[in-house]
């Protein structure tokens, strides 16, 4: 009503208004995030005697750091992980999403028990499916894989090239649920009558799907897409639970390496690097995203 | 001598005797800390059942001193990272913290624990029994002490020893078959050896026997910790490296990771992975022992205080089939014989601004009267820092009596971590590395050698 008001040129003095109402929230956002940032990247240009500021470094932190082969190695553990996640989550719950929406039988019992992988706590996740895939005794592991031939005498968690498959494994059977609850909701609210005027046309299933249902869906996808990026660049708990980023250095991915530079090695130049450089790249990246997904898909 | 001189002297002796025992017999904890009565401490140490134990009786503390104790237990990664973060950073919210040996060297060189030598002189303070020649060595030294200064009590002195199920080792057809094969008796391994050929020997198949019975399935002749991070890397260090006469340094604190016996170390370890089950790369200091409880494997070398969580009745079926002995020497050096133990002090931090009170604390912890409370409370279940406990009834008369044996055996074989600030970016460097040779991706030559570079680029002095 005021910002009418405000168009009408006749309420400039409640033009504060909105500010105040956004207040709270944007007090809160500089508090509890712009400030711990800047103060990061504040830290990332001293020499860090462990905790204590030390004098100032310029670059020398951020040249170490891009430097260090390890980083550049956790950054590639991340970059497989999420190229190979986010896609299978994301097709598979798409897939599921349309299965479901088709009005399967037993939905309202379905669409409850897929809630449950995604609210389970990380420490459960990690002990569930490392009492499915430990070697020697687990139950996927030993009882059907080595039992019929396959994988047999070795650890899935210890081999170099089997590790880090299961870790993205477990990601997909955790958030692939939720990918397609969310893609469900949205179809479920999709309007009707664009479908009707497409039957009317005699559209076929596949131009429907293509014409009708992903552009609009668009917005809601690229939205979970970015959700689940942003989360499994994020991926730490699962890894340090099952492998400590090993065998070797197999899984350890940026956020286990930022992890042990801080609280193994108190590197905390190095760490707060690390933060500032991985806040720069998701900016990028966002940016990034958001452009094309505004652009290509009509989003936002 | 007149009987009035003999009477004059008793007398006098009576006197200076009484003199002398005075002051010790009027000291107590309740008198010591009268000026700090009301005063309150924090002190943050790990949670283990040991822990939880000593929690049970800090209240009798808090009741005779009048001091107020905030006994705060996290898990062994919150100690550090919180207790660490809060003495490096000069925060100072806890008046003391548990640190583990590998912690001192950063918190020496951070300059944030205060020396107790000040207060372990001053005689209104410390208890005159406290009898700190009692305190298990080389434990107490190796950790608490540096360049002159004492910087804790030993508070924890956890250490691994060798775990075996004594139900097949004592099978009759299993000895005679071994002795057959091997030429001499089978036993609980003292040497690393030894220890190789019971792994070769209890190695079976799912469908072979095992002490005259069919297995249902795969047997291992050994487990060990095989994680990356843990104290993988530790233990092989201390109980395996070190027998071999090798060192990760050498005394000016230069990396030597890859002379010749530290890869005859490794590689004897890495050869005792072919008879462990295939998961052992993830098998966390935790794991083992519950590998060991569930009867899959023949013998192990396990932290002695988890093996107390698992010998027990209804935690295990093969509870009471165990046998326990000193962690094993090298047969051909035993000389250089070492083991892994983690002795573990509270120190008071440099910010604390209630030393004195702290310093009770602590004291009353590892004081005789406490130790033995402990012992008793527990019910024998424990890990002594003091030579007098191992002669303690619940430890003696303890169906954990061969598990102190081999504790003591242990201990007196285990030293602290060299005190070197990069010592966590080493052993995490190094058990990513051993971890490649033991699953046969590197030979032990090449690994050492990549771990010689990578060492000498974290430090080329690593010990300070």
């Amino acid at each position: 009503m005021y910002l009418v008001s405000r168009r009408d040129g006749a309420g400039d003095e409640a033009g504060w208004f909105p500010y105040v109402l956004m207040a709270p929230a944007l007090i809160t956002l500089v508090v509890v995030a712009l400030v711990p940032f800047l103060y990061t990247a504040y830290l990332s240009l001293h020499e860090m005697q462990y905790a204590r500021v030390g004098n100032w470094a310029g670059f020398a932190n951020y040249a170490r750091l891009l430097t260090n082969a390890r980083f550049w190695h956790s950054v590639g553990i991340s970059a497989a992980f999420i190229a190979v996640a986010v896609p299978l989550e994301f097709g598979l719950g798409l897939l599921g999403a349309l299965v479901l929406n088709q009005g399967v039988r037993c939905r309202s019992i379905i669409v409850p028990v897929l809630f449950v992988p995604s609210m389970m706590a990380p420490i459960v996740v990690a002990i569930l499916w490392k009492i499915m895939l430990a070697g020697s005794w687990g139950l996927l592991s030993y009882n059907l894989l080595e039992r019929f031939g396959i994988l047999t005498g070795l650890s899935i968690f210890a081999s170099p090239a089997l590790a880090l498959l299961a870790l993205i494994l477990i990601d997909v059977w955790q958030w692939t649920p939720f990918v397609m609850l969310a893609l469900f909701a949205g179809l479920q609210s999709l309007p009707l009558m664009p479908y009707r005027a497409a039957a009317v046309d005699g559209a076929t299933p596949l131009q429907t799907f293509r014409r009708l249902t992903l552009p609009l869906l668009a917005p809601l996808m690229a939205v979970i897409v970015l959700l689940r990026l942003i989360d499994a660049f994020k991926i730490f708990d699962t890894i340090f639970l099952l492998t400590a980023g090993g065998p070797g250095q197999a899984t350890e991915s940026l956020s286990l390496f930022t992890y042990k530079t801080v609280f193994d090695f108190w590197d905390l130049g190095t760490a707060t690097a690390t933060a500032v450089v991985i806040w720069v790249m998701f900016f990028l990246f966002s940016n990034a995203f958001y452009q094309v997904v505004k652009r290509k898909l009509r989003a936002f | 001598m007149t009987t009035r001189e003999m009477t004059g002297r008793v007398m006098l002796g009576l006197l200076m005797s009484l003199t002398a025992t005075a002051p010790a017999a009027a000291w107590s904890y309740k008198e010591a800390a009268k000026p700090y009565a009301g005063q309150s401490i924090t002190v943050l140490d790990e949670i283990t059942p040991l822990q939880e134990t000593m929690k049970t009786l800090v209240p009798d503390f808090v009741k005779e001193t009048g001091i107020k104790v905030d006994y705060q237990l996290l898990n062994h990664f919150e100690v550090i990272s919180k207790g660490q973060a809060d003495m490096l950073s000069g925060r100072g919210a806890y008046d003391a913290v548990m640190v583990h040996s590998p912690q001192m060297g950063i918190v020496l060189q951070a300059d944030v624990i205060r020396p107790i030598d000040d207060l372990l002189a001053n005689k209104t303070l410390t208890n005159p029994e406290l009898d700190l020649k009692d305190v298990i060595q080389p434990a107490w030294d190796s950790v608490a002490k540096f360049r002159g200064k004492t910087y804790g009590l030993l508070d924890w002195n956890y250490n691994v020893v060798y775990w075996a199920r004594n139900d097949v080792l004592s099978h009759p057809d299993e000895k005679a078959a071994f002795k057959k094969r091997y030429n001499y008796d089978l036993a609980p391994a003292k040497t690393l050896q030894q220890m190789r050929d019971i792994a070769e020997f209890f190695t079976r198949k799912k469908g072979e026997k095992l002490g005259g019975e069919t297995l249902e399935s795969d047997f291992y002749g050994v487990v060990l910790e095989g994680i990356k991070g843990g104290t993988t890397f530790w233990t092989l260090w201390n109980a395996f490296i070190k027998n071999f006469g090798g060192d990760i340094f050498d005394r000016d604190g230069k990396p030597t990771i890859d002379r010749p016996e530290n890869v005859a170390g490794v590689k004897l370890w890495a050869e005792l992975w072919k008879f462990a089950p295939p998961g052992q790369a993830e098998y966390s200091l935790i794991d083992v022992p519950t590998v060991m409880g569930n009867g899959i494997a023949a013998q192990t070398l396990a932290w002695s205080d988890f093996v107390l969580g698992i010998d027990q009745p209804g935690k295990s079926k093969y509870a009471g089939k165990f046998v326990y002995a000193g962690s094993p020497a090298n047969a051909k050096s035993p000389r250089t014989r070492s083991a892994e133990t983690e002795p573990s002090i509270i120190v008071i931090s440099k910010q604390s601004k209630r030393a004195e009170p702290t310093y009770l604390f602590l004291q009353w912890m590892v004081d005789k009267t406490t130790q033995k409370r402990f012992f008793e409370t527990s019910k024998g279940a424990g890990v002594p820092i003091r030579e007098s406990t191992w002669k303690q009834p619940e430890l003696q008369q303890s169906r954990f009596a061969g598990l102190y044996e081999a504790m003591r055996d242990t201990l007196a074989h285990g030293r602290a971590k060299p005190k070197a600030p990069k010592i966590f970016e080493i052993m995490d460097v190094m058990s990513g590395i051993v971890q490649e040779i033991a699953l046969g991706k590197k030979t032990a030559e090449q690994g050492l050698k990549e771990g010689q570079e990578k060492v000498m680029a974290i430090c080329s002095k690593c010990t300070l």
